[in-house]
């Protein structure tokens, strides 16, 4: 029963990958695409990985779909009378699906090694090649207990750093490519209809409710700052979609500050690390842990909310 | 198999009912509104009883709480985004059947 399960989310999997990829109608590639975000979160809890299962399902199909959406949007508003089509580069599209098969076994060829080393081994051994095991023989003296954000804080504090950045990069890069085109405005759920406001009464102050549990919770649960963000970027998305947040093409000083103070409180504590004669990227404990994830969950969810809106900047009400 | 499975079971085939009613309707129903009842309401009762046999497998009652809140939210959901796409198919489609009052408002 398990296994038939399985085996439908893999076709499910497959044949969305190719609805979207090989799609005639770009919308209809955006649907799927969705779907095979919700789908493949699916996957990930079936195999035990809750906390990409949460980030797949907020950030992966939740926030992707909406900017892919708004892209849309924006693409029938600029060419008018014409569904845009979705062209996959038809001469490319032949390598880059060989390539990624084939890295996608060579990940799964090297898993299925990995588990016989640990099997044919005494048992419970840690084997020390292995970077997952490593971290769970050290969870044992560390004061959080969600590997996942052991991974990401303390074990490869470099790589989240890096993440970051690339996330302030597309924006940056997305303002650029924007120039000065006027913010879509918000027509589609005009402001005044009073089911909205319902909605946004009722959903808006739980994504933020929900949002900070991730965020608590990411110290020995799944969860943490890339999921709570996005659970509030959500929060705010439906706050542009429905008017009460306008995009603006310059941002306060606030905003600003806001944008980069996650990047900028976990560069300071990696490199006051370094002032006290610790390695990089050592941090001083908990409270630092939850001073930097704060920082990342306002950052992020701001990033992501600038990113749907297309602006410099948010501002509340309408014009 | 004791009592509560065969009840969670029972649930469960009547939500997968729903669910197939829902989507037979979305699937073959000639238009956005007609499409969008078979939907909301059809997926609502599927989800609540999917609900209703998760909460007697569980055994919990927090459990039991959360999945009622998972199902309201649904419920709040469903509700306004219905009403929002039904409300802008009637504003593509001026000659769907639709109250007075509904037609008259300009397309915002």
């Amino acid at each position: 029963m398990t296994l038939a399960l399985d085996a439908l989310l893999a076709l499910a999997l497959l044949a969305l990958a190719l609805g979207a990829v090989a799609g005639a109608a770009l919308f209809r590639s955006i649907v799927m695409f969705i779907v095979f975000g919700v789908v493949l979160a699916l996957a990930w809890g079936r195999i035990g990985a809750p906390d990409l299962a949460l980030a797949e399902a907020a950030i992966g199909a939740g926030l992707t779909g909406a900017l892919l959406l708004v892209s849309y949007r924006r693409l029938v508003r600029t060419t008018p009378r014409r569904t845009p089509r979705s062209r996959p580069a038809a001469r490319l599209a032949l390598p880059l699906g060989l390539l990624s098969a084939a890295l996608v076994l060579g990940l799964g060829a090297s898993g299925f090694g990995l588990e016989d080393t640990t099997t044919a081994g005494a048992g419970t051994v840690a084997v020390p090649s292995t970077a997952g095991q490593a971290v769970l023989a050290e969870m044992a003296s560390l004061p959080l207990d969600n590997p996942v954000t052991a991974v990401l804080l303390i074990f490869r504090g470099y790589d989240t750093l890096l993440e970051l950045t690339v996330l302030l990069a597309a924006y940056l890069g997305a303002r650029l490519a924007l120039g000065g085109s006027p913010p879509l405005s918000a027509r589609s759920a005009p402001a005044a209809l009073p089911m909205v406001g319902a909605l946004l009464a009722i959903v808006v102050p739980l994504s933020a409710l929900v949002s900070l549990h991730l965020l608590h919770a990411g110290s020995d649960a799944p969860g943490g700052a890339f999921q709570g963000g996005a659970v509030l970027a959500a929060a705010g998305v439906l706050l542009v979609l429905s008017g009460r947040l306008r995009a603006i093409g310059s941002a306060p000083t606030s905003q600003r500050l806001l944008l980069v103070l996650g990047t900028l409180t976990f560069l300071g504590f990696a490199l006051a690390a370094r002032l006290v004669g610790a390695a990089l990227f050592t941090l001083p404990g908990m409270w630092a842990i939850y001073l930097i994830e704060s920082a990342l969950l306002l950052s992020i969810a701001l990033t992501l909310v600038l990113l749907f809106a297309a602006g410099g900047g948010l501002a509340w009400g309408r014009e | 198999m004791g009592l509560n499975d065969i009840a969670s079971t029972l649930l469960l085939a009547v939500a997968a009912f729903f669910y197939l009613a829902g989507t037979v309707g979305l699937l073959r129903f000639p238009d956005v509104h007609s499409r969008l009842h078979a939907l909301t309401k059809a997926d609502n009762l599927g989800l609540l009883f999917v609900c209703l046999a998760m909460a007697l497998l569980s055994g919990s009652a927090r459990v039991a709480a959360l999945l009622a809140v998972v199902w309201l939210l649904a419920l709040v959901a469903s509700a306004v985004s219905a009403h929002l796409v039904a409300r802008r198919a009637l504003q593509f489609d001026p000659q769907a059947p639709a109250p007075a009052e509904h037609r008259a408002e300009p397309p915002a």
